[in-house]
């Protein structure tokens, strides 16, 4: 999965017709083979420009950023990437008008060994879900590389529904008996150093105040005890219950290597089992599971 | 002192680090989750002193623990009483095995701030008590740049009790300092003295060490032209895709900002000092609500500069070690060296 003469033509395009006046894409760092993500504001960067399976990181975390804000965006974006951005166009956090959204037909990145992602292996959207230009060949034999125009296109996986499939992860920790997994989030929440890098770095935790920065509380003062580390983590993962896309942003940041997809995705099987098969950020204007109401929610637990 | 080098082999460290962990109160790097974090270990075979510097935390929170209880109140209508805390679990003494150079350097360069106009009496006592074991790397591993900064790593005093792999799977002990001298000789017992070659070895290995490096800088040039360009828009650029999410400044080994927080259940309460970061946005946050370093830039800027120009003015050091673990930990990758050399160009 090579784009990168294709971004570099689309950011082009976009600067020389003045429709944007930054692009959020990525660049390899100078003296290295990793990339880092670019927010270039001129025709002259475009060169920087780089896409292929290293391009890791969400970028739509870069639309709370005080460089995009109240300006005109062009941004790539993934699979993943761009159910966040649907939702973060949901919640109002972002102006589509504003946005110009380059989608990739993703086959998946891979990690700093090089191995292919785990939620790669298991993305049921790897195609953009909301862009204004497509770039690649998903499901579209004979051409090698085709650049399909229109906005806001939706693009499934082939000719067949995306079907479902738990995480490996949370079916094996699953198996296990209460005692044997609390002792192992015991073991998580005791390696959290509390450095939030899991909340700053993901695309949908946009609050200026968070709760669990307050000072003087119980449950979430800033002191890296278990305690603490519990309470903070499952907050955050409740908040994005419903609304996480998978695309391990926080992983990737957490210095402690902490499996915290196992909160998420576990959130998201209890929810896609109970709240009609909801998946964050599917469909434009889709709102999170929590935030609509529907006759077939289930209320068993009220008596 | 007189500086005796010991001879061994692998069976033989082995041994030394079962004896050091059977009569000490030993720390040494544990793998959890892939990552190796320094714990107490009671056994060799639950640690691992070679474990691969790209994948372990600093041993910092050795000395200055990611949140430690500074004081202990109970606060009601009738007034308010302020207690001593817990007896310091950290103060006893101990051994670090399996410490890198670069984090034993860290260790000299906090030394200075603990030691200024307060001295941190609970910071002196843990480095007083604490004999540290490093082994010396054999290779520089992606983003180091140790030997770029301002401290001899060859002859490293930082550290009590150097360790070095020579050739043919000799593995050479050698103490440091006094303290190290003094607490090696409980262990000589299964050592023998080498012989007048150890010294050229032990060159032959830094020299191959020092040539794995990829990264090299001036520091001198970067203290000289950083201080001359707080204005510049360059650390605009630099900082653009930093998502502020304060990971590098709690792996790193020689940050020291922190905060402080309260754990209060009705009228009792314990007030903690934790880890902080100039990257956070409220960081500089006052009361009133004026924030001096409201921009990503500034608090970069803050960063970089303290690093490399305000520390160095203070206290005569780089407050940067080169040991690449920010890099490491980086969710986008951005590198203290990269921005520091961009900048200072």
């Amino acid at each position: 999965m090579d784009y990168t003469k294709q971004i570099q033509e689309i950011a082009a395009k976009l600067f020389a017709e003045d429709k944007i006046d930054a692009f959020v894409g990525y660049r390899m760092t100078g003296f290295d083979k990793n990339q880092v993500p670019a927010i270039i504001t001129g025709a002259d960067d475009v060169s920087k420009l780089v896409f292929n399976d290293k391009s890791v990181f969400n970028l739509s975390n870069y639309l709370k950023h005080e460089h995009t804000r109240n300006k005109r965006v062009g941004l790539v974006v993934k699979g993943c990437d761009s159910r966040s951005l649907n939702l973060l166009l949901t919640e109002s956090q972002v102006k589509r008008e504003k946005l110009y959204v380059v989608g990739i037909a993703c086959d998946g990145v891979v990690d700093d060994e090089g191995k292919k992602m785990q939620n790669c292996v298991e993305c049921m959207f790897p195609d953009a879900v909301v862009a204004d230009e497509m770039v690649g060949n998903h499901g579209r034999s004979g051409s090698e590389t085709l650049i399909q125009t229109g906005s806001e296109t939706l693009i499934q996986t082939g000719s067949e529904t995306p079907i479902y499939k738990i995480n490996a992860d949370v079916l094996d920790l699953g198996s296990k008996d209460l005692v044997q997994r609390r002792e192992y989030f015991e073991e998580v929440f005791e390696n959290c150093i509390r450095c939030n890098a899991c909340r700053h770095s993901c695309p949908l935790c946009y609050c200026a105040k968070c709760c669990i920065d307050q000072e003087t509380s119980t449950l979430y003062n800033g002191a890296n005890t278990t305690s603490s580390a519990f309470h903070a983590l499952m907050t955050w993962s409740l908040h994005l219950a419903g609304r996480c896309v998978d695309c391990r942003n926080c992983e990737k940041a957490c210095p402690s290597h902490l499996p915290l997809h196992l909160l998420h995705k576990q959130n998201e099987q209890v929810i896609y089992e109970n709240f009609q098969e909801h998946l964050a950020g599917v469909h434009e204007g889709d709102r999170g599971a929590f935030y609509k109401y529907s006759m077939k929610d289930p209320d068993d637990f009220i008596m | 002192m007189s500086v005796e080098i010991f001879v061994t082999d692998k069976a033989g460290l082995q041994k030394f680090y079962e004896a050091v962990i059977a009569k000490n109160e030993t720390y040494a790097p544990v793998e959890k989750f892939g990552k190796y974090d320094f714990k107490r270990v009671t056994s060799l075979s639950t640690c691992n002193p070679d474990s691969p510097i790209a994948k372990t935390m600093s041993a910092k929170p050795l000395f200055f623990p990611r949140s430690a209880k500074i004081m202990k109140y109970t606060a009601t209508s009738a007034g308010t009483d302020v207690m001593e805390t817990d007896e310091d679990p950290l103060a006893g003494k101990r051994v670090i095995i399996g410490m890198k150079h670069c984090d034993a350097r860290s260790l000299q360069v906090l030394d200075k701030v603990y030691n200024w106009d307060f001295i941190d009496t609970d910071y002196q006592k843990r480095r007083q008590n604490t004999i540290i074991i490093s082994t010396r790397c054999d290779k520089a591993e992606i983003h180091c740049f140790c030997t770029s900064l301002d401290y001899d790593v060859e002859n490293l005093d930082a550290l009590d009790i150097l360790i070095v792999n020579g050739k043919d799977e000799k593995i050479y002990i050698n103490a440091r300092t006094e303290k190290g001298g003094s607490f090696l000789k409980e262990y000589i017992a299964g050592l023998t003295s080498a012989n007048g070659a150890a010294d050229g070895e032990l060159k032959q290995q830094y020299n191959a060490f020092a040539a794995s490096f990829r990264l090299k800088m001036n520091y001198k040039e970067v203290n000289e032209k950083l201080a001359k360009i707080f204005d510049t828009p360059e650390f605009e650029n630099v900082s653009a895709n930093c998502v502020s999410c304060n990971t590098c400044a709690f792996v790193c080994p020689t940050c020291h900002c922190f905060k402080i927080s309260d754990e209060k259940v009705r009228d009792t309460g314990v007030r903690y000092k934790s880890y902080d970061s100039c990257n956070n946005g409220y960081f500089t946050l006052m009361a009133g609500g004026h924030n001096p370093r409201p921009a990503k830039y500034r608090r970069w800027r803050q960063r970089a500069m303290h690093k490399f120009v305000y520390y160095k003015e203070r206290f005569g050091e780089n407050l940067c070690v080169g040991c690449g673990k920010c890099t490491t930990s980086c969710p986008v990758n951005i590198s203290i060296f990269e921005v520091v050399n961009q900048v200072a160009q």
